[in-house]
């Protein structure tokens, strides 16, 4: 097909992974920004939130709640109710790891903490990969038809529309608690100055708990919609999104959530256009050009703050 | 009545001790000025009262309670509030947002208190939904107290306002906490603008090398020679 036709089409599946990429970025830009780490286990943490995602589906199966066909999605109710049920479970089970193992750390600084967020990582792949085993699962069977939208020149899926409402729903919630809570303030506070909040009086307990509960509630959509998109979860799911995750957070600026969000956006919508003219195995490598070269031109990132 | 009072206090960064033993008193309603030269201590002596440092040794009794040892945010709930020298402010955040977040820990309606920070500082009220970052120092220094005096502090302690302030605006902080003081809030203050800070002080102290030198009135103070030749410039 001529490249240029193709571009229009790819802009559309760039939107869609630059959905995921930017739900899996904010995360990591609120536990950069508020407790000044890179927290690696957040790949990790969007594949425990698919397979919580997938557990609480089953149950729910399981007391006759069914899964079908909901509107002209490939998933019915059932699903959306066991996306909001994981995201409160793994938030929770996101809190009880920081409880046990980051908050003992964090007075060491930050080196140490990242590397033991590696090791987190590595916990929680291999935990899943234990109880749930390698190979694929999937939400529902089967295959979706592809809608066409002939005076754009391209073919979307509800499903992807659905993925795509989601995130810019969950953006919006999550803006309005920044900007009009009590706490969401605190937070944006904290990130300023973690030292002046505590001479201020402001709980900085409550606002670290808050950062791992938004964080682990959206990589929790990142990861079960990624599913969604992908049409099967494996353990290695959040992993191998991580890099170009990090590569929107740098380019958005590190730190910056709504820069996250854009970071994604660029990187996702990149990474689909790239493969017009070079092979899709480049995907990777495109996500990392981008952020050299934004690296190289301005280091705070896109909307970063200068310091 | 004694609001706050340091008694020997020793404090310093780890191994290197930088208060040898200092004692200060401050009343209900004064304003307690500090000056000395640079290394005296005098920032140290402001982060061990409000409990970012940890004295080694000594008491800090604050309203008669024992608050040595206390972390800030403890301190901070019986009525002290602290503003740093330096990153005082929340840049992000729009003025408002930073009074607001001054309230953090008051749970009742505080509005008629941001009501009359803004008569304490009327640019503010223009400037509100400003961020902070991209305001001027003598604004942001202004938000730095407005932030502070949202709990209502009877004790508030000031690390160099005017520092890195322009001349002109120098005056106008200084005016600001005669302003402050004159609402009954006792201001304890640190400063390297040594003549202007005694001239508004009810009692001066001097701090040389981690140890108090001279303590008398601001008035006093100003007048005595050795005071002036030493540390005044002559």
């Amino acid at each position: 097909m001529d490249t240029l036709a193709r571009i229009p089409q790819l802009l559309v599946y760039g939107v869609i992974s630059g959905s995921i990429l930017s739900l899996g970025g904010i995360g990591i830009s609120l536990t950069y920004s508020i407790l000044g780490f890179a927290n690696f286990a957040h790949g990790d943490i969007m594949a425990l939130g698919a397979y919580i995602t997938l557990g609480v589906l089953t149950l729910l199966g399981g007391w006759g709640l069914t899964n079908t066909n909901f509107g002209p999605l490939s998933f019915g109710i059932g699903f959306i109710l066991a996306l909001v049920i994981s995201m409160g479970l793994t938030a929770a089970a996101v809190v009880l790891i920081d409880r046990v193992l980051f908050k003992r750390l964090r007075r060491t600084g930050s080196i140490i903490l990242m590397m033991s967020s590696i090791g987190v990582a590595l916990g929680l792949r291999n935990i899943l990969q234990f109880f749930w085993g390698p190979q694929p699962h999937y939400y529902v069977q089967g295959i979706q038809l592809a809608t066409q939208i002939p005076a754009l020149g391209i073919r979307v899926k509800p499903d992807q529309i659905f993925i795509v409402g989601t995130a810019v729903l969950l953006v919006i919630l999550l803006h309005g608690f920044l900007q009009y809570t009590k706490i969401g303030k605190a937070m944006r506070a904290t990130a300023d100055n973690m030292d002046l909040s505590r001479v201020t009086g402001i709980n900085t307990d409550r606002v670290i708990l808050w950062t791992w509960v938004i964080g682990a509630a959206l990589a929790t959509a990142a990861g079960a919609l990624a599913g969604v998109e992908n049409k099967f979860i494996t353990p290695e799911l959040g992993w191998q999104m991580l890099l170009s995750i990090f590569a929107s957070v740098v380019l958005g600026g590190l730190g910056n959530i709504y820069g996250a969000i854009l970071g994604g956006m660029v990187i996702g919508i990149s990474e689909e256009v790239s493969t017009a003219f070079v092979s899709t195995g480049y995907k990777p490598a495109i996500a990392f050009i981008i952020m050299i070269l934004m690296l190289l031109v301005k280091p705070t990132g896109l909307l970063g703050k200068r310091r | 009545m004694s609001l706050l009072r340091v008694e020997e206090v020793t404090s310093g960064y780890g191994e290197m001790e930088v208060l040898h033993g200092v004692s200060i008193e401050a009343t209900s309603g004064e304003i307690v000025s500090i000056i000395g030269p640079n290394g005296a201590g005098k920032s140290t002596l402001m982060k061990t009262i409000f409990g970012l440092l940890h004295p080694t040794g000594g008491t800090i009794v604050f309203k008669g309670n024992d608050i040595t040892g206390f972390n800030p945010d403890r301190i901070v709930r019986q009525g002290m509030a602290y503003v740093p020298q330096v990153e005082n402010i929340f840049p992000s955040l729009t003025v408002h947002e930073n009074l607001e977040m001054g309230a953090f820990i008051r749970r009742d309606d505080f509005r008629g208190r941001t009501e009359e920070i803004y008569e304490l500082f009327p640019i503010l009220k223009d400037r509100r939904k400003q961020r902070v970052g991209k305001m001027s120092g003598g604004e942001q220094q202004m938000v730095a107290m407005g932030r502070a005096l949202m709990l209502d502090p009877q004790l508030l302690l000031l690390d160099e306002p005017s520092a890195a302030l322009a001349p002109n605006l120098v005056d106008m902080i200084f005016s600001r906490i005669i302003a402050i003081n004159r609402t009954g809030v006792a201001i304890l203050i640190v400063e390297q603008n040594a003549k202007q800070s005694l001239r508004l002080a009810d009692q001066g102290y001097v701090l040389a090398g981690g140890r108090k030198r001279f303590a008398d009135t601001g008035q006093n103070l100003l007048a005595n020679e050795e005071v002036g030749k030493l540390y005044l410039g002559g």
